[in-house]
Order: C-alpha cells, then sequence, then structure tokens
C-alpha cells in the first residue's frame, strides 16, 4: 500500500490522464444530480413544506390543483372522517407579477398560494392583501414592503417578508389568506374562479395507519388523497425526471467504473513484470491488490475533489433563473461514493491479473 | 495495416473494453440528445405546428398560453396595428381526460387548443400537418398530436373530459402536436369553451389566451411582430417559431442539455487519447525494435490511426446499435425518435476528436530512436 502512494506522489503525472477523465465524469455525475435535485426542489418545494398527514383533491383533479375543486359539502365529509383532527382549505393560482422598477415586460413569475393551515416555515395567514413571498423572487428585484401588481388585472399584493424553499412549479411561491387568493383568481382568471368557501385542495392533519385511503373512503371516492411523499411524486413530470436522470447517472457511474477499469487494467498489464519482481521478493497477492486499490481510491478521490469544487464554483457562478441547480452535500456526497465504488470495482477487473502473476516471471523478463 | 489488426485480434479484451466505453458514451450522447428533442416537442410542438404565423401574448402570460389572457381592448389594438391581417382567438387548457381507446380505464392530463374552426377546419391555429384523418369541421371533433395515438387517443375514438362527462371524438392525427408534454386536442373555440364550463360549473367565460395573427399583405412575420408590439406595452407578438423557442423552461433544457454533451463529448476523446498512450508506452520496446529494424515511422503511427478509426468506428456502431431500440420507444409521455442528423454529427465530431487525441501516441511514436534498441530504452523512457 505504502509503496503504491508512494508511486502516486513521485509519479503523479502517470495518473493525470485517469484524473482528469476522473473529474470530467464527477462534474457530469454531480451536475446531473445537481440538475435533478434543483428541478425536483423548484417544482415541489411547496408541496414539500406542507405539515399535513394528507393533501386531498378532486377526484378527477389528477393532484393538479387548478383542475380540482373541493365544495363546502366535499369538505364537511372530510372533516367528519375518523382520525381527522384539522382540515384547512389551500388554494392556487400562477400568475405574472409586476415589481416596481423593473420595466413593463419584465415580470416575475409567482404562484399566489391561499391557505388556512400554515405550512411549515411559513407564518399564519396575512391580513387581506398581504403575502409571504419565497425568497428566490428577491432575484426579481422583490423587497420586504414592496407592493407588487399580479395578474393582467394588476391586483396589489404587499410582500411583508420572505420564506425559505416554497418555489412551486418552477415558479417564485406568494403565501396569502383564502380571500386574497379567491379575488386574485376571480380578477384575473375568470375560467378558474371558484365559489365562496370553494377551494382547490385540502391539507388534512390527523391520526391513523392510511389517513388518505380512509378519507377516500369516507367520501365514497370523490377524493383522491395523498400522503406529502405521495402528491410530490404525483406533480406532473416528477416521477418521469426522477427515472431519467437516475438512469442517465447510472450509465454515467458504469462509464466511470469501465474508465477506472480499463486504466488500471492497462497499468497493471505495464507493471506485471515489476509485480512478479514483487512477489519473488514475497510480497502478496493481496498486498498488490490494495495498493492498486488505494491508487484507485486516491484518484477518485482527488477527481472528486476537484469537481466538487468546480461544480459549487459552478453553481455560485451561475446567474439566477437560468439553470434549475441546486448544489447540496448530500447530492455531492452521493456522487463522491457511486465514484469510490465504481473505482473499487473498476479496480477489481485488474485482481484477475495480479493473482495470476508468476514469481518465476520476474527472472530474466526485467531489465 | 496487418500489424494493427493483428494487434487488435491479439488483445480482444483490452480493445473490447475500450469499444463498450465509447458505445456506451455514445449511446447516452444520442438518447439525451432524442430526450431532449422529444422533449421539447412535446413541450412546444403545438406552438411550432399550428399554422398562424404570428401569436399575440398578453405580457402577463410571460410566453406561456394558458397564463395569458387577451382582453377586448388588447384584441383591439393588436386589430389596429398596421401589420395584421387576419385575428382568431386561440384557447388552451389543461383537462382530465379519459379516452375511449384505452382500454385500462386510464386518465390523462390532456391539453385542449381552442380555435375558431373556418368553414373546412383550416381556421387560424390548426395544426398544419395532418397525418391522418381529417381536420375538425363541427363542434366536439378534435385533432390529436401523434404521439399520444398509443395512449388510447385515435380516430374514431371519444376523450371523456372529466369532472363532467364532456364528450369528443377524434377526427384526425397532427404530426408532433403536443404541448405541455400531455395528449393534445385541437378542437372548436367553441368546444373549449364549453370545457371550460363542463368541468367548473363556478367558472366564467374564459378570454382568448392568445391570438393567432396572419400579417396584412406586404408584411413578414417579424414586421407583423413589430407592429403588433408598437401598439401596447401590454401586448407581446412573437412570430411562432419564437413563441416555441422562447416558451419558458425551453431555453433552460436546451442550455441544461448543452453542458451535459459539452462533458460527455470531452470524455470520449480523452478516454481514447488516454488508451491508446498507455499502449504505446506499452509497445515502448516492441516499437522501438521495429523502427530498428527498418519499419518507416510513418507506417507505425498510421497502424495506430487504424486502430483509433476502428475502435472508434466500432463504439459508434455499437453506440447507435444499442441507440436505435431505445429510440423508437416512448418515455412517460415523451415521444423519442431516432436522430439520423444526431449520429452523423456526432459521429464525425467524436471521430475527429479521437484521431485528434490519438496523436499525442502519434508523438510519442514518432519520438522514438531506433538506436535506443541497442540500449534497451524506448519511448516509455
Amino acid at each position: 500500500m505504502k509503496l503504491a502512494l508512494k508511486e502516486l506522489r513521485r509519479r503523479p503525472g502517470r495518473f493525470a490522464t485517469a484524473t482528469v477523465i476522473l473529474t470530467l465524469i464527477a462534474i457530469l455525475l454531480m451536475f446531473l444530480g445537481g440538475l435533478l435535485d434543483g428541478l425536483i426542489a423548484s417544482s415541489t418545494g411547496a408541496i414539500r413544506a406542507q405539515n399535513a398527514d394528507a393533501i386531498v383533491y378532486s377526484d378527477t383533479a389528477q393532484a393538479s390543483f387548478l383542475r380540482s375543486r373541493i365544495d363546502p359539502a366535499l369538505r364537511a365529509q372530510v372533516e367528519a372522517t375518523d382520525g381527522v383532527t384539522e382540515v384547512g382549505g389551500i388554494g392556487n393560482v400562477q400568475l405574472g407579477a409586476r415589481v416596481p422598477g423593473n420595466g413593463p415586460r419584465d415580470l416575475a413569475s409567482v404562484a399566489l398560494f391561499g391557505y388556512e393551515l400554515a405550512p411549515d416555515g411559513v407564518p399564519d395567514a396575512p391580513p387581506y392583501g398581504q403575502a409571504w413571498a419565497d425568497e428566490s423572487i428577491e432575484a426579481d428585484g422583490v423587497e420586504e414592503g414592496m407592493i407588487i401588481e399580479v395578474g393582467p388585472a394588476r391586483t396589489p399584493i404587499e410582500i411583508i417578508g420572505f420564506v425559505e424553499d416554497t418555489s412551486f412549479n418552477g415558479q417564485s411561491s406568494l403565501w396569502a389568506s383564502p380571500d386574497t387568493w379567491r379575488d386574485t383568481l376571480s380578477a384575473n382568471r375568470p375560467d378558474a374562479q371558484l365559489g365562496p368557501d370553494v377551494f382547490q385542495a385540502l391539507i388534512v392533519r390527523g391520526d391513523g395507519d392510511d389517513l388518505p385511503a380512509a378519507i377516500d373512503a369516507a367520501t365514497d371516492g370523490a377524493t383522491d388523497s395523498y400522503t406529502v411523499d405521495e402528491a410530490i411524486d404525483a406533480i406532473p413530470g416528477v416521477t418521469e425526471q426522477q427515472a431519467t436522470f437516475n438512469q442517465i447517472i447510472g450509465v454515467t457511474v458504469a462509464i466511470a467504473l469501465v474508465v477506472i477499469g480499463l486504466f488500471f487494467a492497462l497499468l497493471t498489464v505495464e507493471r506485471t513484470s515489476l509485480y512478479g519482481v514483487l512477489k519473488a521478493l514475497g510480497a502478496r497477492s493481496s498486498t498488490i491488490f490494495a495498493g492498486l486499490v488505494a491508487q484507485a481510491v486516491v484518484v477518485t478521490a482527488i477527481a472528486a475533489l476537484i469537481a466538487g469544487t468546480l461544480v459549487v464554483l459552478l453553481d455560485v457562478l451561475l446567474p439566477p433563473g437560468s439553470i434549475p441547480l441546486l448544489i447540496t452535500p448530500s447530492r455531492i456526497i452521493l456522487s463522491v461514493v457511486l465514484l469510490l465504488v465504481a473505482a473499487v470495482l473498476g479496480c477489481s477487473f485488474s485482481l484477475r491479473r495480479v493473482l495470476r502473476i508468476d514469481p518465476a516471471s520476474a527472472i530474466g523478463t526485467t531489465s | 495495416m496487418f500489424l494493427a489488426f493483428k494487434e487488435m485480434a491479439r488483445a480482444k479484451v483490452r480493445f473490447a473494453l475500450l469499444i463498450a466505453a465509447i458505445a456506451l458514451l455514445v449511446f447516452l450522447i444520442l438518447f439525451q440528445q432524442s430526450l431532449q428533442n422529444g422533449l421539447i416537442t412535446g413541450f412546444i410542438g403545438a406552438i411550432r405546428e399550428q399554422n398562424a404565423p404570428v401569436l399575440v401574448y398578453s405580457v402577463d402570460g410571460q410566453r406561456v398560453i394558458q397564463g395569458s389572457v387577451i382582453t377586448p381592448d388588447m384584441e383591439a389594438d393588436v386589430l389596429a396595428a398596421p401589420g395584421t391581417g387576419e385575428v382568431g382567438p386561440i384557447g388552451q387548457g389543461t383537462f382530465t381526460g379519459l379516452p375511449s381507446g384505452n382500454t385500462d380505464g386510464e386518465t390523462f392530463d390532456t391539453t385542449l387548443i381552442g380555435y375558431e374552426l373556418g368553414p373546412d377546419g383550416n381556421g387560424i391555429g390548426a395544426p398544419s400537418t395532418v397525418v391522418d384523418g381529417r381536420l375538425p369541421t363541427a363542434d366536439d371533433e378534435a385533432v390529436v398530436s401523434d404521439a399520444d395515438v398509443q395512449l388510447g387517443y385515435g380516430i374514431d375514438d371519444t376523450v371523456t373530459l372529466l369532472p363532467g362527462g364532456k364528450e369528443i371524438t377524434i377526427v384526425g392525427v397532427a404530426e408532433n402536436a403536443q404541448l405541455n408534454v400531455s395528449p393534445t386536442l385541437f378542437v372548436s373555440y367553441e368546444t373549449y369553451l364549453e370545457a371550460v364550463k363542463s368541468v367548473n360549473p363556478d367558472a366564467g367565460t374564459p378570454l382568448p389566451n392568445v391570438l393567432g395573427v396572419i400579417p396584412a399583405e406586404g408584411f413578414t412575420p417579424d414586421e407583423a411582430v413589430a407592429s403588433i408590439n408598437e401598439q401596447s406595452l401590454t401586448l407581446d407578438a412573437l412570430t411562432k417559431d419564437d413563441a416555441a423557442a422562447e416558451t419558458p423552461g425551453v431555453a433552460q433544457v436546451q442550455q441544461s442539455f448543452n453542458i451535459i454533451f459539452l462533458l460527455y463529448g470531452l470524455v470520449v476523446p480523452c478516454v481514447t487519447g488516454l488508451f491508446f498512450l498507455i499502449v504505446t508506452f506499452q509497445k515502448a520496446n516492441s516499437l522501438t525494435l521495429l523502427r530498428a529494424i527498418g519499419a518507416p515511422a510513418g507506417r507505425l503511427v498510421s497502424s495506430l490511426l487504424i486502430q483509433v478509426v476502428v475502435i472508434i468506428g466500432l463504439g459508434l456502431l455499437v453506440g447507435t446499435l444499442l441507440y436505435y431500440p431505445v429510440s423508437q420507444q416512448a418515455l412517460g409521455g415523451i415521444s423519442l425518435q431516432f436522430e439520423t442528423a444526431a449520429v452523423i454529427f456526432w459521429s464525425v465530431l467524436l471521430l475527429s476528436l479521437g484521431v485528434l487525441s490519438s496523436l499525442v501516441a502519434a508523438r510519442r511514436v514518432l519520438k522514438i530512436d531506433p538506436i535506443e534498441a541497442t540500449t534497451g530504452q524506448g519511448v516509455g523512457s
């Protein structure tokens, strides 16, 4: 092992090309993962923030706020379900917002929520005409105390503070009272307006093993209820995005495995005679192989370190709103772990060659 | 050449590993190219494939059809613009659709695009290319995008919108005309209005989401766009190609994929270059000996380059063969297509980059001094 690490120190150039390739692959892995996390986070923040045991839509809504409609009678059925302790209405409308100081064609995309039960990190619903805003809207120049005009009807909404990680469908969310939301919806989207006390969905808290199923049973199938995790997965595109990106990440890890396998297999072939000498001197195959693994791990770790730094730098340098990249420590750690596993597995291709080296070959083969 | 092939035949595993690595990379690049194009076509194909050369959004819509609302005042401004010829309202909404052609009883997010049919169904906003059946000529008839037929949206099938139960019969199939990566139906404007009312009894009468505009005689689409945008700061006129390209999300998808392609494009020549450099190091003594017994350097280099071309060529072939069956599938709601142009582009690019990267190894070969055969040193020294 010491010999292997010494070789890395003395002849780093020998490993430079493999390090460069692995760095590129590590950047790819982290970038792909960051892109997936960014896309999912910007689409699902508002749902993730819900402190709920069930989110209830109407039966044909396909978990879409815009297509869901829960009238007071249906709500009463939900409230009467065994295990339900709290029920709050929620609704959403996605509009453009005019920000003071921005150009007349430079609008911010917002998703205005009206809510009765506050999500995690969001205070109770503010008075009429006011809203808490997701901090992502700050990139559009919105500041606390500012009054923005929402939708073609230019409904004024005063921003009274910011909350974190509550984006929805890639848009900055605004959190307002049900009346603010309902009036904004009617004024700007008459085709989607809802009657008094009608909500798009319900946030339900309670106990019981399977509250969503209990609610759907109690309403005789007039509702379509989800846990928070299920509601996130039910957002159109989320599952597909995750499946596609995970497949691409998987194949990229396989490529890393092949590259490492190729590199160390060739390195082993090149050093067969030297390993023969080492074996003749008493070195065991396991020691030689451990040295190879140590080299692969170190090369991969260096590549991952460089890649991690570059990806974080890229994340910092990217202008807000250009690419939905979200680099998190957990994503970097996962990428590094995947690469290290690939490194060890790739290296194991050389194990057979190391085992086959005959110490007798040392005689007369090295110059 | 003989030497190049003989060496490859003797070290099958070594070269097969490299071919496998390149094939996987090629497969990934081509698959992602199809995914990108399929995603974008599924996302905004309907905008590209409808027949109005100019689309007018409200600025508030931020270039999302469903988010845009055209008030009567805005419509008057559009009609007053010198570049405006004919104008037609276009409405769009997403509904829950139950197609009769799907025996599982599965429901799908279904996009309705309503336009004024005109006498033959070819009004402003109609799909440009109908590949099967005909355009709708009456209310409750629809043309569907070709990608949706496999989901049960075939000709003569009916789609029931839920709740409300409004039924629409499919009479034609248009090419690449999806919107929002969901089954997309082109229907009469009246059918669209009825659909909105059927699913939400509280709904008011929807205003048009966008206006389709045919430029006045003597005006190009670009001139009509400029003319309409000058009329009002609340109007956002775009040619249909610009409207498609500038739909929120499209540019981000392209940028993200371009970065991914760039990285994959860099990995292929690096892997190839590394491989042949190492192989050249390994063969140092043999190459020196060959030079010493009179083999010209040019022949050794050409042997190396032949190996590079063959290896990358086989990698491209295997990668493309892996890609072909995948490109015939649909992924989620995204219909993939075999991208011939992408195969050619990436083949030429990767082959060129691969050959370029192997020049480092070729330089090593050219530096071999035959006299070193007598000292035991080679290119590896």
